[in-house]
């Protein structure tokens, strides 16, 4: 008998006959396009099963989940507005006192009405969970930005001095956030920064005992907490933002999280060294020694950014050519997706031409070898060979009116891996065709015989020595044999074979392989998005 | 001959509406109207063969013998394989895993108030269903207080993910890439930064840019094939979702 095995990702014994030998529960976590299960949370209910208990609302999609709960797409049909339900399951806060500091937190919240914050709506407690209903942020957050990699030392500090202004005013009305890191700061379409989940930290930090800390979500959190904040999370002061914002500040210049002994930034990359001075005062280890307040961070920001000069290299660094809204704008991911979408458009278009152009000249041959073979048709030695290249010219015609249907059904507002799945069928349809066409090979004698009577007015078969024609027979047989093995083998299951590796990419076609090989940086993109 | 291809994702084309008239239960549905038997038996004899071994676990977790529940199990599928059985689908709605239980329910009650004496099923079997391996998998489960109906629900959650990761096996088979397969499948339950992408990429050889496409990849293709199957069992493209979630609920507890 076996021992028990424990999945690696969620620590729970795996079942006996387990598919594949994996975690059900984090196959169908997976499969709910969460990540695999973090210990201890749970899958998220669906939307029609909350309707029920927010009657208020129509639920639309889940939007993340993370160790603090569950956020949801929704919509407040009496307003006709889009909002964000975020939900708390009430058993995962077995902490009888959590109601009425819940209430009190929320209160708080609700009066923090400023433009770089999501605004808090409403809050309140169904039967199985408390909820916020909050301002809901079409955009991308600051860690998939970082991650996109494309963030430009300009539009970093343009985002500080936002996330700065924001975050004063949530310490003016003397509310700390506690949890600044990328995951809560969402940029809008618009470029607007605005600043999520403030205090919740506070309200679910207060019971270490609950899922919550276990899960990775809290982990990552620790990277951006302060040291004071890391010993007792309790007694911090705004001080303690100041840090992450430190942490954020340094990750969006260098792409990497300061730890131990770091570098300043303009070691790592190539920025304003007067930078390091605002990053590295914020980082300080002595709340004491840290800025005191968030304005003072966005007033050394703003004095370094007024002082440097507009570099000319980078276009979108030109204030006459783009507001710094628009800058951040520019690096939406999104962004970055439909260009490469509008290249391979572009590609399959000329893909289409080309099959066009291939159509037209395989029926004019076709029908001008009809017309040769209504000439010849007493001339068996001429009509036979005319017969064998006029079905191979109608197969390849056909073929281009399959490929071009091919290409009719693909539609670009379909998923990137349906697109790129009806391009592979175009692209197999052409190996296919290619297939047939090898199977003319051994008939290369027909097609000498048709070259002289056309150009020379000479019928070579009726004319050649008997070893003339045997002599070809051979060979036309020994051809047989690489035209059937390639009939047999040509297909993309022996891709590795280096033959067939040059007749799959020799067959697809160059514009077909451009846009193949755009679809893919399509979907690398979607995939940088989905990590 | 094109109908379908890619290095990783074989098999069926999924998507799209036109093809989601066409699940086997949507033809068991459809066909209980128009009385359109030969087609519709054949349909439900395949979703059958998939999903018996949930009703089986049904039946023993109700307490009967294993014999009694082969018995029970050959007999119910005999019986639901009759010519008048599709009679009872209603067809405005209800997808293939609440009917299949409903009517293992009204079976056995029938069942009960028969004399259990009486030589079953006539030496009948429907279906050819190995029960020794059901038995197995019985015995490893925990022998908690689940309910039949939660056993039922957990069986069939297996069941689902059992057939989407054999398809997606023979289809990186098919593709002549089961060694990729065998390398990259554990990472479908692997965590954000849990993936060892250097030590994958050594030993596959391929470069590390390459293995996260094919992990993402994987991962992309698995979800579709999961929603496939699902899509099988239920009438409209709009449940599948909702019965991803509902029948996933059983594998959390």
């Amino acid at each position: 008998m076996d021992t028990i095995r424990i999945c690696k990702q969620c620590r729970k014994p795996l079942p006996q006959n387990s598919p594949e030998g994996l975690c059900p529960e984090c196959l169908a976590r997976v499969a709910l396009g969460s990540e695999p299960a973090a210990p201890r949370t749970r899958i998220p209910p669906a939307p029609a099963e909350l309707a029920a208990q927010f009657p208020q609302l129509e639920i639309l999609e889940l939007l993340g989940m993370g160790g603090m709960g569950m956020v949801y797409k929704a919509r407040q049909p009496r307003l006709d507005r889009l909002v964000a339900l975020k939900i708390l399951p009430i058993d995962s806060l077995p902490d009888a006192s959590f109601a009425e500091r819940f209430e009190r937190e929320a209160k708080a919240l609700a009066k923090l009405n400023h433009p770089g914050i999501v605004t808090l709506y409403d809050f309140g407690q169904t039967r199985e969970y408390y909820y916020f209903i909050m301002e809901y942020v079409d955009g991308m957050n600051l860690r998939q930005l970082i991650q996109a990699k494309s963030l430009e030392p300009r539009q970093a500090l343009e985002l500080v001095m936002q996330i700065c202004t924001a975050l004063q005013f949530a310490h003016d009305e003397k509310i700390v956030h506690r949890d600044i890191k990328p995951e809560n700061i969402l940029i809008t379409k618009k470029g607007q920064v605005k600043i999520a989940d403030f205090g919740l930290a506070k309200l679910l930090g207060g019971q270490p005992d609950t899922a919550l800390t276990a899960s990775q979500m809290v982990m990552g959190t620790i990277n951006y907490m302060a040291p004071e904040q890391r010993q007792n999370a309790q007694g911090v002061d705004h001080r303690a933002d100041i840090y992450s914002l430190g942490v954020v500040f340094y990750e969006m210049l260098t792409g990497e999280v300061p730890m131990g002994r770091f570098e300043p930034p303009s070691k790592k990359v190539q920025i304003d060294v007067r930078l390091d001075e605002v990053v590295l005062h914020a980082l300080e280890r002595e709340p004491a020694r840290r800025y005191q307040h968030v304005s003072e961070v966005k007033s050394n920001v703003e004095t370094i950014t007024a002082t440097t000069p507009a570099r000319s290299e980078s276009p979108a660094a030109s204030p006459t050519c783009a507001s710094p809204m628009d800058r951040v704008l520019s690096l939406n991911l999104q962004a970055l997706k439909s260009a490469q979408m509008d290249k391979a458009r572009t590609a399959l278009g000329r893909c289409k031409a080309h099959r066009v152009f291939e159509l037209i000249t395989c029926v004019l041959m076709a029908v001008g070898l009809g017309i040769y073979l209504r000439h010849r048709l007493t001339v068996p030695s001429l009509a036979i060979p005319a017969l064998i290249l006029d079905i191979f010219t109608i197969a390849a015609a056909a073929g281009a009116v399959r490929q071009l249907i091919l290409l009719g059904e693909i539609s670009f507002e379909e998923p990137i891996t349906v697109i790129q799945r009806k391009t592979e069928a175009v692209k197999l349809h052409r190996l296919q065709l290619a297939r047939l066409m090898v199977l003319s090979l051994p008939f290369y004698m027909a097609y000498v015989a048709l070259g002289f009577d056309l150009f020379f007015g000479v019928n070579v078969l009726a004319h050649a020595s008997r070893f003339y024609i045997y002599a070809n027979l051979v060979v036309s047989l020994a051809l047989l044999v690489p035209a059937l093995w390639l009939f047999r083998n040509l297909n993309f299951r022996n891709a590795g074979h280096p033959v067939i590796r040059v007749f799959i990419k020799g067959t697809g076609g160059k514009a077909l392989l451009a846009a193949m090989e755009f679809l893919k940086r399509t979907e690398e993109i979607e995939a940088e998005e989905q990590n | 001959m094109a109908s379908s291809t890619s290095h990783s994702n074989g098999g069926r084309d999924l998507t799209g509406a036109a093809q989601f008239g066409q699940t086997q239960w949507s033809i068991v549905l459809a066909a209980a109207g128009k009385r359109d038997l030969a087609i519709a038996e054949q349909s439900l004899e395949k979703l059958c063969r998939v999903y018996w071994l949930p009703l089986y676990t049904y039946i023993r977790r109700q307490g009967e013998s294993r014999q009694d529940a082969q018995d029970l199990t050959q007999e119910f599928f005999a019986r639901l394989l009759e010519k008048d059985f599709l009679g009872s689908v209603d067809q405005t709605k209800g997808r293939f895993r609440s009917f299949l239980l409903a009517s293992l329910k009204h079976f056995l009650s029938n069942q009960r108030d028969r004399a259990r004496a009486q030589k079953r099923g006539g030496g009948q079997t429907p279906l050819s269903l190995d029960f020794t391996e059901a038995e197995t998998s019985l015995t490893f489960q925990p022998a908690d207080e689940q309910t039949p109906e939660k056993a039922f629900e957990k069986r069939w959650a297996l069941t689902l993910l059992e057939q989407s990761l054999a398809r997606l096996r023979k289809e990186y088979i098919d593709h002549g890439r089961q060694e990729l397969f065998e390398q990259l499948k554990a990472t479908l339950t692997e965590g954000r930064g849990g993936v060892a992408y250097a030590e994958l990429s050594a030993r596959l050889g391929m470069s590390e840019a390459a293995v996260k496409m094919a992990v993402h990849r994987l991962r992309q293709r698995y979800r579709e094939v999961l929603r496939a199957e699902i899509a099988e069992t239920v009438a409209l493209e709009s449940e599948v979702e909702d019965e991803l979630r509902e029948v996933f609920r059983a594998l959390s507890h």
